[in-house]
């Protein structure tokens, strides 16, 4: 049987004036795991919306075409008919968890259908066993971790036994291990019920480890790509389209290797065959390894903090520096203090162990007393958020948090205004931060036009304009994709080069090991290691003791017997990075995309 | 408050046992009750039961009392004002009139400061019960009970809606007002005046409210796609069947309620003075 058909479908939504979705075409076969992906805006989730009947429910517009889902057309049903068809997993696991317990979240779907409590109590924990949270049945969600709201939700689909799951960015809003684990559960389910899994998102590299039939690459309203991940990864076809390839199959290119669909690639343990050349490469190109050594500019010496008196430490002895124009990563997973700590430094959290020190060059003798500088840095322990805000600027996760002004250059100027900072002052810095994050053109914009990726840049500028010598940034890439992700990096690379130190808070380890200098990795509030990025990526036992990822490279590293793999891991990062960031200008990236010239990987 | 913004207590007690809804019965017919007397010593008396009743509930005191403190200032002002604005009131219900402070028009009687202590009575009489329902009902519990009782589902659930994410925008209002502060907006005391930090505070409505918008559309999205409101009814998780003691409590209820009503109607409002001559 056939769980979902497109034919020649086309959808423009009532308040748009260009169609989202030109002339699809799709088979989707029962059983099946298909990953559609594709960059933001491209139509994915509102093929998604085709398929669980939003819409044509709830939200209106013009369709051509016919859809069938297990060979019936929605628009002959209602959203309710549609919801034992097809069961829908979305992205916010906060906004779609409506019970005030797991158990209560799994049987929300069952409350409707008029089940009798008994009946509903034993389909939860049926279900919610399934996803192994039985044990979590009371928690309300404010215990639950990301990763296990995620599980719940899909128990609460479960529990509703129906054909066909459709997962909208079920990788987005978590951290590298419980995305896996989510990964895992999903496909233990088709394991063991054969149920049809869709899977929209844009981490490829995480999805197709586990082993999908099928991708589906939409672009622009259209299916571009259609057919096995192995074929997806030997043609190219992820770059062309602005999506991320995974790392190891970048570093096979880079080292110039084409791969055909039958050598299935997609699996990590067939590219054992290309050992002697990668080994090659690696051996007679290796760069010199340049580690700046400048002044440092904030340090942390022994941080401690905890809320209550009588809890445990939350973050507890935690020291490092930040250099000059140096890029930090703080990685750790969910729950080991990375927000806490980023709460003490800019005030928020009165540490009560501990001190920070920060040194402005113009700052010297700001502090009479001599005792509580170091190094040409001052003590901070006593100054206030408002008054660190000058000094070390925060940008949060979610730029929609930060934004209050309707225009670019007021909400730029914002923050110097506050301060009192003279017109012609403001203006100059305003203009100049305008600048570095390439938003001076559009000045006189209002911040709604932009889009999410161009907002977080606002964002940026809005805290570079107030001068601080240290910047942190809170996931800095949530949510945005390859495209726009690349984009913003770059603009932080070039904030870096004015000699701003930039701290990374973030649990994505292809961010860290592409961009970061350093890294801090925290786990349960502890610092358990601090060094280069490639070294802490390279050592199993930190990855392992602080329940990160590993990434593709290292696991290839290790297939391939690779003894430096710390050298291993940086040299294809640089390489790749350095090979991919030539052309951070977005309109160009648009115009290649229009005009369709992939970007090629130069084989030097 | 716990974790989950709710005030709930976990206990072993027989009013922990009774449903939700029960419960509610017992507020509403409580409170009936009360609204048919204006006599200081049914008050006592329901005081002295209403404690005994959160005795067996075994509240802690520590949970309880913050309540009744706040009864008692609100008392206290309501008193104050009333005594300010209408000072004689009280005389004119007891027909006698007993000055105590005297200032040229203005005359305070004994008669009106026994009608505020009668009339707080009345309110801290109240009190008890509404701690037993507030503290000992499950949050999951207050939509079925509202729902058990009359109210359709899709406005209790509402109630249960609010309940699941009042945590969740407080978190992300503290997000806002950190943010913004190290942006120099002033939210605290001895930053700026009160009326700018209104305004700072209406600022950070914005992004708050837009953000609310979003999660709104998410949130109902949800619920449709799992069927909310696809039937007449729904049951409900945290529902159990009504037990013998749900049912007794259930009919002392109504009882208590018709005994206030048949007073009520009978012998009307009756207003107690004991110092009437």
């Amino acid at each position: 049987m056939k769980s979902v058909v497109f034919e020649d479908v086309s959808f423009q939504y009532g308040n748009l004036d260009q169609p989202t979705l030109h002339h699809i075409d799709l088979v989707i076969n029962e059983g099946e795991k298909v990953l559609i992906t594709g960059k933001s805006g491209s139509g994915k989730s509102t093929l998604a919306h085709c398929i669980n009947g939003l819409i044509p429910f709830t939200y209106k517009g013009e369709m051509n075409g016919r859809v069938l889902v297990n060979e019936k057309e929605p628009k002959g049903l209602s959203l309710f008919a549609m919801g034992t068809q097809v069961g829908s997993i979305l992205q916010d696991q906060d906004c779609q968890f409506v019970g005030l317990s797991a158990g209560e979240d799994v049987a929300f779907a069952l409350e409707n259908d008029c089940v009798s409590a008994e009946e509903m109590h034993a389909a939860a924990d049926r279900a919610l066993k399934q996803v192994d949270m039985l044990q979590h049945k009371n928690q309300p969600p404010q215990s639950l971790s990301g990763g296990q709201k995620q599980k719940v939700a899909i128990a609460g689909i479960l529990a509703m036994n129906v054909p066909i799951l459709l997962f909208d960015e079920p990788l987005a809003n978590l951290d590298p291990a419980s995305g896996k684990k989510a990964m895992e559960t999903i496909l233990d389910i088709h394991g063991k019920t054969g149920k049809t899994i869709i899977v929209i998102e844009h981490r490829i590299e995480d999805v197709l480890e586990h082993g999908f039939d099928r991708v589906v690459v939409v672009d622009d309203g259209r299916i571009v790509f259609n057919g096995t991940p192995d074929l997806l990864l030997a043609e190219d076809i992820l770059p062309r389209y602005g999506l991320r390839q995974p790392l190891y199959v970048e570093m096979l290119k880079l080292c110039g290797i084409k791969a055909k669909e039958e050598d299935r690639i997609s699996i990590l343990e067939n590219t054992i065959k290309y050992k002697d050349q990668v080994l090659k490469r690696y051996m007679e190109d290796r760069f010199a390894d340049q580690r700046p050594d400048n002044r440092t500019i904030l340090k942390l010496q022994g941080v401690s903090f905890r809320y209550f008196k009588e809890d445990p430490y939350t973050i507890e002895d935690v020291s490092f520096d930040v250099k000059e124009g140096e890029m930090l990563a703080i990685v750790g997973n969910n729950g080991a203090g990375k927000s806490t700590l980023l709460k003490a430094i800019s005030g928020i959290a009165k540490y009560q162990k501990g001190s920070i020190y920060y040194g402005d060059k113009n700052s010297e003798n700001k502090n009479d007393d001599n005792s509580s500088s170091i190094l040409g840095m001052n003590c901070i322990n006593s100054w206030t958020a408002k008054q660190r805000a000058l000094a070390i600027g925060f940008v949060m996760q979610n730029p929609n948090h930060m934004i209050t002004k309707d225009m670019i250059y007021d909400e730029v100027a914002f923050g110097l205004r506050n301060f009192g900072v003279g017109k012609e002052e403001t203006d100059a810095r305003v203009k100049e931060a305008l600048k570095i994050c390439g938003l001076y053109e559009y000045r006189n914009w209002p911040v709604s036009s932009l889009s999410y990726g161009q907002k977080k840049r606002v964002t940026i500028a809005s805290i570079l304009s107030m001068g601080p010598k240290v910047i942190i940034l809170d996931e800095p890439t949530a949510g945005q994709d390859y495209t726009s992700y690349r984009e913003f990096m770059s603009y932080l690379d070039r904030i870096k080069d004015t000699g701003v130190g930039i701290i990374l808070i973030t649990h994505d380890m292809h961010l860290a090991l592409e961009y970061a200098d350093t890294g801090v990795v925290l786990s349960s509030g502890r610092v358990i290691a601090k060094d280069y990025i490639d070294r802490i990526l390279a050592d199993s036992w930190i990855i392992g003791k602080a329940n990160l990822k590993h990434t593709s490279i290292e696991r290839m590293g290790r297939l391939f017997g690779v003894e430096d793999l710390s050298a291993f891991i940086a040299y294809f990062t640089r390489r790749v990075t350095s090979t991919t960031d030539q052309s951070p200008d977005l309109t160009k990236l648009v115009k290649q995309s229009l005009s369709g010239e992939g970007e090629e990987v130069p084989h030097e | 408050m716990s974790k989950s913004g709710s005030l709930y207590i976990e206990r072993e007690s027989l009013f922990h046992g009774l449903d939700g809804s029960i419960k509610l019965l017992m507020l509403i017919a409580w409170t009936g009750f009360a609204f048919a007397f204006m006599d200081a010593r049914v008050f006592l008396g329901m005081i002295l039961v209403g404690l005994g009743i959160l005795k067996l509930s075994k509240l802690p005191a520590k949970a309880i009392w913050p309540l009744f403190a706040f009864i008692f200032v609100f008392t206290l002002f309501n008193s104050i004002f009333l005594l300010l604005i209408t000072p004689e009131y009280g005389s004119k219900l007891a027909g006698s009139y007993t000055g105590i402070v005297t200032l040229g028009f203005y005359s305070i009687t004994l008669e009106t400061i026994f009608y505020c202590i009668t009339l707080s009575l009345k309110y801290i009489a109240i009190m008890p019960i509404t701690i037993l329902f507030i503290f000992t009902t499950h949050p999951s519990n207050f939509a079925s009970s509202l729902n058990r009782i009359g109210v359709p589902y899709r406005v209790a659930y509402a109630v249960n809606i609010a309940l699941r994410y009042i945590p969740d925008v407080k978190t992300e209002v503290d997000n806002i007002i950190n943010a913004q502060e190290a942006r120099g907006v002033a939210f605290r005391k001895g930053d700026a005046g009160l009326a700018t930090r209104l305004k700072n505070y209406a600022t950070v409505m914005v992004p708050l409210l837009l953000s609310s918008f979003n999660r709104i559309e998410v949130v109902s999205n949800a619920m449709d796609l799992r069927g909310f409101g696809k039937s007449k009814r729904r049951t409900w998780y945290h529902r159990k069947n009504y037990t013998g003691m749900d049912l007794a409590f259930a009919a002392l209820s109504f009882a208590v309620l018709a005994a206030g009503v048949a007073i009520k109607i009978m012998v009307g409002s009756v207003y107690w003075y004991p110092f009437s001559l």
